[in-house]
């Protein structure tokens, strides 16, 4: 290559922005390719089924307030992450999210296992204004919440969508839908969702441990 | 991976590298034509700006150099070139494994010592102590506040004040927090009516002496019995069941009429969840010993 050969891709604004294209993005060709291609072939974790409709119209609030602006739902294979978290995530438990609501913005803490962390109250208190239960959050009041409830033909129709996509519901689920978010608000349906995160998908369960209620009736 | 991907990302970087170490050799030889004035020939601003000619410094070769050495060095020691593992054989989740294990081997020398101690005992040691309380932060203080003082809203008790619902030993106190526990208050409201609820409100105030109407109380007071299945008919609750002693002015959800008229009316259900699987036999014992010396003065000083 010859200095002219230099000199005529300087001055060709195509040609120039052509090569440089190309070679910004053998980066991504690399890291994001191979893993976008094989990602059809992660299976569900064991535990790992698609939502139920409560559930579902939960995870589609949790979107739309944005949470995932705040909150990650991803454990890193960090010791101080899987310390106060639980064992790190993967991406076999994710198969039915969709979009994943892994994050990488962790003002909150990571959600990924918080299921069954509080009780359903705690939750609804803290929804309703974090400050309440916790003076130091700066986590923003959802009062909005309690006030509208969940539309069960809405959420049939998701349900069919995500069929498509390949998640396996059943039309008997589908059919149940309407009736199992009858008279539910979109609180309700955000707390189940939060209160089932990780809970039956936790791979190698720590402790085989029986949760067994204390002689008092002491189990949640 | 599956080997066409890793020979798609040899291939990349391949062609990367050899591009650039191409451009990076033939740079500073590459022969520039120079005006007799010394610039190249291009001008912006119709001419008053001229690009001049000067060498790549050396400073910059060496720094480019070193990159390249750096790259060839980490894509043979860790994973990156397709499936090539790297020499260290070195993973996240290795390290992560190293980690935790190292971690564990350090408690499990802290808690050979501090087996060896009751819960009571173990609220006298600064080492079990410094534990539950990080421990008590990251899960307890969400409800029972970092204080320890408790959530009226929410019914979960001062911890700090020795006044217990299900027993205040080290015993309870662990199994309170390995099992988790569901106080559970059913609704009157239906069928003591609106009437029946403030009168009974006013009786079970009168029995801590708190500021009451006397003439409600009275009327009130028949309807008690009910109350003294959980309660006892002292109204001095009962730990086996977690029901709240009436008696004293320690209340879980406010001690004002509105507020045990709630409670009669509408019932109350507080839920301390289940630890077990969270945080294990050993993180729940000094962290019950943390608790526990919240209400027995200074911790250092207990026999």
């Amino acid at each position: 290559m010859a200095y002219r050969h230099f000199e005529f891709i300087e001055k060709h604004a195509w040609t120039l922005g052509i090569l440089t294209a190309i070679m910004v993005s053998l980066g991504g060709l690399a890291e994001i390719t191979p893993l976008f291609i094989e990602a059809n072939k992660v299976q569900p974790a064991e535990g790992v089924k698609p939502y139920t409709p409560l559930r579902l119209a939960g995870r589609d609030i949790y979107v739309r307030e944005g949470c995932y602006l705040c909150h990650s739902q991803m454990i890193r294979a960090l010791r101080f992450e899987t310390e106060r978290y639980g064992h790190y995530s993967t991406a076999s438990e994710s198969v039915y999210d969709r979009p994943f609501q892994w994050g990488s913005k962790r003002t909150g803490p990571d959600l990924a296992r918080v299921g069954g962390k509080y009780s359903d109250e705690w939750q609804r208190l803290h929804l309703m204004a974090p400050r309440d239960v916790v003076p130091q959050s700066n986590m923003p009041d959802y009062p909005w919440l309690a006030l509208r409830l969940i539309d069960g033909k809405d959420i049939a129709a998701r349900m069919r969508v995500l069929r498509l996509l390949g998640d396996p519901y059943t039309d008997a689920d589908i059919k149940a839908a309407p009736k199992a978010v009858a008279g539910k608000t979109e609180l309700d349906a955000l707390i189940a969702y939060l209160q089932g995160l990780g809970i039956d998908n936790e791979p190698q369960q720590p402790v085989a441990a029986a949760t067994t209620p204390a002689a008092d009736g002491g189990a949640p | 991976m599956s080997g066409f991907w890793s020979w798609w990302v040899i291939v990349l970087i391949v062609f990367n590298l050899c591009v650039t170490f191409f451009l990076f050799l033939w740079g500073p030889r590459a022969k520039v034509p120079v005006l007799p004035d010394g610039t190249t020939g291009h001008v912006w601003a119709h001419g008053a700006l001229r690009e001049g000619m000067h060498r790549l410094p050396g400073w910059w070769i060496v720094i480019s150099f070193a990159m390249f050495f750096s790259a060839f060095v980490y894509l043979t020691l860790y994973p990156g070139f397709g499936n090539h593992a790297g020499v260290l054989g070195w993973t996240s989740h290795a390290q992560l494994a190293q980690e935790t294990a190292s971690n564990e081997a350090r408690l499990d020398a802290a808690f050979q010592r501090l087996d060896k101690y009751t819960v009571e005992q173990l609220a006298g040691d600064r080492e079990a102590l410094a534990m539950g309380e990080v421990l008590f932060r990251d899960n307890c203080a969400a409800c029972h506040g970092r204080d320890a003082r408790g959530n009226h809203l929410l019914g979960a008790p001062n911890l700090a004040d020795n006044d217990w619902l299900y027993g205040g030993d080290g015993k309870a106190i662990e199994t309170s927090i390995l099992d988790g526990r569901h106080g559970v208050m059913p609704p009157w409201g239906p069928q003591f009516g609106e009437a029946g609820v403030e009168n009974l409100a006013n009786f079970v105030l009168s029995l801590s002496n708190a500021p009451h109407d006397a003439a409600k109380a009275i009327a009130g007071k028949a309807l008690f019995t009910v109350c003294s299945a959980c309660h006892g008919p002292e109204g001095k609750g009962n730990p086996a069941l977690g029901a709240p002693n009436l008696t004293d002015t320690i209340w879980l959800y406010g001690g004002d009429l509105e507020s045990v008229e709630a409670s009669i009316r509408d019932g109350r259900g507080g839920t301390m969840p289940a630890w077990r699987v969270r945080l294990g036999n050993n993180d729940a014992r000094v962290l019950a010993a943390y608790v526990y010396s919240l209400s027995h003065g200074d911790p250092t000083n207990t026999k």
